[in-house]
């Protein structure tokens, strides 16, 4: 026997190990394998439509350096933003006063509105290295993880990833409203696949059903044989994956106008459910009908995830004087949403609240540029910031940062492939760490980032 | 080498090609007996799932057969005036039945969910109650060729199953497109007993329906068919 053969051997595995030391693999299935049972778990997904303005909330700069022109009384419509408080900018021009909360290393904007009282559970993550300043790629890049490819979005967004690992057996697993949703992949439950609806009384105008001409029973029976029809086709076809997922969604079906949630869920029937949300909000009422279907759709356990977009961010003119009062509407929103967790029971854990175990992500398309352009507003910008509210990551923590005099993304920390800037794959890639759910399952970029999780 | 020379092995050089004698091709083995590889069939199986229509030509299908109407006419005559709350408006239903919306750069819908299969038979349900108004209860009845959807008479109630079968064919055509007779073998029985337990129950006493028992049973079975899988993909 060559007696050089164990020296070979145990280079081989050395070799071996070092590949996968340096791999994302490796730590992706490690903190998969760490995380606790993430059943009975609801998420929120919302979507800043546009492209806000960061320097007014999580990464706020209020003075003039490099290219950077902070909000100001030229620029801002400053009365109706309540943490506005002025501080010298150039003569009689004021600039906003930082928003210091009593722990954490966290600094905010004015537009953070009454998200600060709760600075303790928030994480943001600032300096989201974007590479795009167009809509529909920032929009897609921060919902999926993944840049259009010729058009098309190839990869499925974060709300179908969390519906197709947690959401299954529920009514309905994700529920979109005008959120960036996609469904991508060839090995996802069909079930998952987005609700998209235009507004949230869509579902309930959706599931009504006039009894003058048939009854319940009347429809079930159609159903039925629709999804035994599905199921026949699905049983002769070679490619049955489709035909199989409409038999589900029949089913899904029954359920859904067996819950006899019609009512509850139009938009009357939540506002009345729900009076504290600000429903006559000038920039985001619309937007409390779909944060109170989300808190009354987990109280009866019957959704996993609910997306949604507020619109109103993309302020290129004079539009950018409310930019401040939009991001404050939002959050104040978050807010409410957030108490409202707090005050309902969990459906299913005995003794929890809801807040404990719902998990709020808010993205954007990008941010605007720090400088003011001649039409009053800003314009499109490759850089973002994230925020989220979830008790598995860190609160009162900021993540990132970014140039103090371009509002570029600078290197967050060293990730497998070098020191960079922290990107949405890896956001959207701890998303789903938190959960012990391995992102490479719907992911092809993307690290997790412990820093950002509660150990 | 002299032009002479030159020459001489020229015309030798050319003398010598055309010396060579003539060649001989020997008949190869007769076709017959050459081996055969094989009749090559044509590969005619799909090589990919069914996809969903684009919602464009699945609307424009609806409006087509339910009477070549405007998108507009048709939201009006399922809404109707009667209060029967069968259907709202187009607008509330674009983005779950996987229209895109520009407005927010949102892209089309191309799978299904069960929001846009609940879609399907909210609509389904009143373009097909409207359909049976419109053929059979309307006072006088238009004749047959007028007729949008059901477009036979009606059978003596309740069909048996030779007078379901062949109108059944009529209405298979008229939303997927070929005969019931070409389907998997169990569908027009599946239909013909959705169409009978629906008739039975509406024939038991309490039921209030503006439909008597048979036209239930028909109404249910157009909306069985136009809500099939086979209607939305291709």
């Amino acid at each position: 026997m060559d007696d050089r053969q164990p020296r070979r051997t145990f280079l081989k595995v050395l070799s071996g190990a070092a590949v996968v030391a340096a791999s994302p693999l490796r730590a992706l299935s490690a903190m998969a394998a760490a995380a606790v049972p993430s059943d009975g778990e609801f998420f929120v997904f919302i979507h800043a439509a546009g492209g806000w303005d960061v320097t007014l909330w999580a990464d706020p700069r209020n003075e003039k350096k490099g290219l950077v022109t902070p909000a100001s009384t030229d620029n801002t419509d400053t009365a109706q933003v309540r943490r506005w408080q002025d501080a010298p900018l150039d003569g009689a021009t004021r600039t906003f006063q930082p928003l210091r909360p009593a722990r954490g290393n966290q600094v905010f904007g004015p537009g953070i509105g009454d998200l600060l009282d709760v600075a303790d559970r928030i994480t943001v993550v600032n300096g989201l290295s974007m590479n795009t300043v167009s809509h529909p790629d920032g929009t897609a890049f921060s919902a999926t993880g993944r840049h259009l490819v010729g058009g098309r979005v190839p990869a499925s967004s974060i709300d179908t990833m969390v519906a197709n690992e947690f959401g299954r057996e529920q009514t309905f697993p994700a529920v979109s409203v005008q959120y960036p949703s996609s469904f991508v992949g060839d090995d996802l439950d069909r079930r998952c696949v987005p609700l998209v609806v235009g507004n949230i009384g869509t579902i309930s105008r959706t599931l009504a059903r006039s009894s003058l001409y048939d009854s319940e029973d009347d429809r079930e029976a159609v159903t039925a044989l629709l999804s035994k029809e599905a199921k026949s086709l699905a049983a002769r076809s070679e490619y049955p994956d489709v035909m199989q997922g409409m038999a589900l969604q029949y089913d899904a079906l029954r359920r859904m106008l067996g819950s006899k949630l019609q009512e509850v869920f139009s938009a009357e029937g939540l506002k009345k459910a729900h009076p504290e949300f600000k429903y006559a909000a000038r920039f985001h009422g619309a937007s409390c009908v779909n944060a109170a279907f989300a808190l009354e759709a987990m109280k009866r356990n019957v959704v996993r995830c609910v997306s949604f977009a507020c619109g109103g961010f993309d302020t290129h003119a004079n539009n950018y004087r409310f930019q401040a009062q939009t991001q404050q509407e939002m959050f104040d929103m978050i807010a409410v949403l957030l108490r409202g967790l707090d005050e309902t029971p969990h459906p299913t854990r005995a003794a929890a609240k809801l807040s404990e175990h719902t998990h709020i992500l808010v993205v954007s398309d990008f941010c605007r540029t720090p400088q003011v352009n001649i039409g009053g507003g800003r314009d499109h910008y490759p850089n973002n910031s994230a925020l989220v509210i979830s008790p598995r990551f860190r609160g009162g923590l900021t993540f990132g940062k970014s140039d103090p005099e371009q509002l570029l993304p600078l290197k967050a920390k060293r990730f497998t492939d070098g020191e960079r800037a922290i990107a949405p794959p890896d956001l959207l890639a701890t998303f789903l760490a938190a959960f012990g759910v391995n992102a490479r399952k719907y992911m092809r970029d993307g690290e997790p980032v412990p820093e950002l999780l509660k150990s | 080498m002299s032009r002479r020379g030159a020459w001489v092995a020229a015309i030798a050089l050319v003398a010598g090609c055309n010396d060579r004698p003539p060649e001989v091709v020997k008949p190869g083995a007769p076709t017959a007996l050459v081996p055969s590889h094989g009749a090559v069939l044509e590969d005619t199986t799909p090589k990919q799932d069914v996809r969903l229509l684009p919602a464009e030509a699945y609307v424009r299908s609806y409006l087509q057969l339910f009477g070549g109407l405007a998108p507009v006419d048709v939201q009006a005559r399922a809404r109707g005036a009667d209060g029967a709350q069968l259907f709202d408006t187009w607008d509330d239903y674009l983005s779950a039945l996987g229209f895109p919306d520009y407005r927010n750069d949102l892209p089309r819908g191309t799978q299904t969910n069960a929001i846009m299969v609940a879609t399907f038979e909210r609509l389904g349900v009143a373009l097909c109650d409207r359909a049976l108004e419109h053929d059979w209860k309307a006072k006088p009845a238009p004749p047959v060729k007028e007729r949008v959807i059901f477009a036979f008479d009606e059978p003596a109630a309740p069909a048996s199953a030779a007078a379901f079968a062949a109108r059944f064919d009529v209405l298979h055509k008229t939303f997927l497109g070929y005969p019931a007779e070409l389907a998997p073998p169990d569908r027009v029985k599946n239909f013909f007993e959705l169409y009978q337990g629906i008739a039975k129950r509406h024939a038991a006493p309490g039921v209030r329906s503006r439909f008597t028992a048979d036209e239930s049973g028909w109404a249910a079975v157009c909306y069985g068919l136009v809500r099939h899988p086979e209607f939305q993909f291709y």
